[in-house]
């Protein structure tokens, strides 16, 4: 990890819905690299209407879905409307998750990262309630894979003195989310997600350095964050699609 | 006034056998809901029927309903104790008795809802001060440590009346706040998260503090109608008058709350807010807990408990009382479930469900819970065991009572 004098970084996430085709292959590539049993999606791809949960004036959340399945657009013919939001954590500067949780399992990085101590969690699942985004994955039984063997990074990985925030097959009953790939991004590499996107849609780097492609996406406007009226602050921004690109 | 009517005679053969067949069948209840629970342990919670979208269910709401049963029996002692309300002493031991068992049944509910049990010593190891968890395992501990040292006072031979008298109305001093934080606190678990708006409410620690008045003095009231029947309690017709008086108020004033909240939310229409109640209220996929907690749990008890020819049956109060604890369990679940049903972001495909069904989807949008066999047993013992442990409870202080020969007057000297 960094030495002494050099600074923390400043993580963030940049997904641009612009360029989102809803292809998926970020979700199944999470999956893959995390070796994510079968129910468990640590990254999914929300059908809406654009900016439907992003945005100050948006109202905060839909009344009702305008369908249970993917790629619906939403409205009535011949005003439809359709977007994709890739949703997974968030990593919240004020994550309620992390509030909650009573023995400290769930912990932030000083990097931003938000992260499970898979060795510390006692499955209570206070932090699945208090998560507006409704991205952590509870570990109900055995994991069920097929086929069945392990996939992705494949070893234990220990942060943070020590803590299990990693391991190819987690314990029943903890609580799972996405890690932002820590195992990958300390090694210098990035996210998974953000190297398999086809379109390039996903952007990771330090916020805190004004050089950076995230910093320069996050500062020339327009970024917005999914329920911000919540001031959870996520750390994951969204670029939302061009006005035109609606189906009317 | 004694609070237990000692009796030197002998209980009448029968109900020597029933009192007999009643302990055993609830033994047996609890240990069916043990062996529930050791199966689940070797499955993991994939056995309930909770998921990823409603993530805290039956383990949950009758936790925080035993807590709630709590309240009564404490909150009655310390009234009666720092109010002088005469009328309720006779209840005092019995009431303080089942708050102590109560709240330690309720801190054992906890155990089978957690993914990873064997961890739970951390919660003293590792606390998070911000967790409105944490609190509510301090003030639970807190209170049944309370209660318990209460209990003591109450029943230790060789303490001068008088001087009970003083020292019971100062844990008063300290019991009636504490019981009032407990429910806050247990409240605040759910009232405190911005993830729920149906939660997010200041109403939900008030509602939590008068829903446990109501459910702990109707238990207190069945434990009491249950002890006159079979334990030849002696129940003065003032003390039942108290309690009936105290639960019409009480099913008033939780339902006015309620009332109070469902307007609210109804008027501003906020659409994540309205999704929760559009399901509870008539029409709604979960109306069943409107009509038992307002009809079964509020509208009968409070016509039973006030229409004159019917009110002086004591079955009557009986049926009230056991209406009245139905519809606070109802309440209980509306309030945690209502909450979960609907998430603030519910968008297709949904929330990933956490497990795999062959055939089913991996994803749900709303959600959809119903318990299983594991949560009915599990729970089911533990009511058995919360009944068991108030049965003998009642049976230990009744024994001190035939023992110490004439009762003392317990706080007497107000
Ligand atoms: S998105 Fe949810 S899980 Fe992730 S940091 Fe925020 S509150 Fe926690
Ligand atoms: S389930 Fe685990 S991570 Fe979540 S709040 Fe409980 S202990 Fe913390
Ligand atoms: S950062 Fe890693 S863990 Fe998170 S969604 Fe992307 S691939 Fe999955």
């Amino acid at each position: 990890m960094a030495t002494e004098q050099k600074r923390e970084p400043h993580w963030a996430m940049v997904i641009d819905q612009e360029r989102c085709v809803g292809c998926w292959t970020c979700a199944v590539g999470c999956k893959e690299i995390n070796n994510e049993p079968l129910g468990v999606w640590w990254n999914r791809i929300l059908t809406a209407s654009p900016n439907e949960i992003t945005g100050e004036a948006a109202a905060p959340s839909p009344a009702a879905p305008a369908s249970d399945n993917i790629d619906v657009p939403h409205g009535v013919f011949p005003a439809l409307e359709m977007d994709y939001i890739p949703v997974a954590c968030q990593h919240c500067n004020d994550a309620p998750c992390l509030r909650v949780c009573p023995v400290g399992a769930t912990f932030r990085r000083d990097d931003g990262t938000v992260l499970i101590d898979y060795e510390r969690c006692i499955g209570c699942r206070y932090c699945i309630a208090a998560c507006p985004y409704g991205v952590r994955v509870f570990g109900w039984g055995q994991e069920k894979r097929d086929p069945d063997f392990t996939v992705g990074y494949g070893r234990d990985y220990r942060t943070d003195g020590g803590r299990l925030v990693f391991t190819p097959d987690r314990p029943t009953g903890v609580v799972e989310k996405c890690t932002w790939c820590v195992e990958r991004v300390d090694e210098g590499q990035q996210p998974f997600c953000v190297d398999v996107c086809p379109t390039g849609a996903r952007v990771f780097g330090d916020a805190g350095d004004s050089g950076s492609e995230v910093a320069g996406l996050i500062e020339q406007g327009g970024a917005t964050r999914l329920l911000p009226e919540l001031g959870t602050e996520p750390r994951v921004f969204y670029l939302p699609a061009k006005p035109e690109r609606s189906l009317s | 006034m004694s609070a237990i009517e000692p009796t030197l005679a002998l209980p009448k053969a029968r109900d020597r056998i029933v009192g007999r067949g009643w302990i055993v069948a609830l033994a047996l209840l609890a240990l069916v809901g043990f062996g529930a629970w050791i199966y689940q342990l070797t499955q993991g919670l994939v056995v309930t029927g909770m998921r990823d979208v409603v993530s805290w269910g039956m383990y949950i709401f009758t936790f925080a309903f035993f807590v709630g049963l709590s309240a009564g029996g404490l909150i009655m002692a310390s009234a009666a104790e720092l109010f002088g309300i005469r009328s309720l002493r006779p209840l005092s031991r019995i009431g303080v008795m089942t708050a102590a068992a109560c709240v330690l049944v309720a801190a054992m509910m906890i155990i089978p809802d957690l993914g990873k049990p064997a961890r739970v010593w951390e919660l003293f190891r590792y606390p998070n001060w911000r967790s409105p968890l944490v609190w509510d395992v301090i003030i639970i501990v807190v209170y049944f440590c309370f209660a318990s040292a209460d209990l003591i006072v109450m029943t230790r031979r060789g303490i001068a009346p008088g001087r009970r008298g003083r020292i019971l109305r100062m844990m008063a001093l300290v019991g009636l706040p504490a019981a009032v934080m407990l429910h806050t606190i247990t409240a605040w678990i759910f009232g405190l998260q911005i993830s729920r708006p149906w939660w997010n409410t200041a109403l939900m620690a008030p509602v939590f503090v008068v829903s446990a008045i109501l459910s702990g003095t109707a238990l207190v009231a069945l434990v009491a109608l249950a002890a006159r029947r079979f334990g030849r309690l002696e129940l003065p017709d003032e003390t039942v008058s108290a309690l009936r008086k105290l639960i019409i108020t009480a099913i008033c004033v939780e339902l006015y709350m309620v009332g109070a909240d469902y307007v609210t939310i109804l008027w501003g229409n906020v659409p994540s807010e309205r999704a929760a109640l559009d399901m509870i209220l008539p029409g709604g996929s979960w109306q069943w807990v409107f009509w038992l907690e307002w009809i079964a749990g509020g509208l009968f008890p409070l016509i039973l408990l006030s229409l004159p020819r019917l009110r002086r049956r004591p079955g009557m109060m009986a049926l009230a009382s056991v209406l009245v604890l139905v519809g606070v369990y109802a309440f209980r679940i509306e309030l945690v479930d209502g909450g979960l049903l609907k998430p603030l972001v519910m968008l297709a495909p949904g929330q990933s469900m956490g497990s795999f069904t062959a055939g089913q989807s991996s994803f749900q949008l709303i959600g959809n819970y119903y318990p299983t066999w594991v949560e009915f047993a599990i729970t089911a013992g533990m009511m058995a065991f919360l009944a068991l442990l108030i049965t003998l409870g009642y049976r230990w202080l009744r024994s001190l009572e035939a023992g110490h020969g004439a009762a003392e007057p317990e706080g007497a000297g107000g």
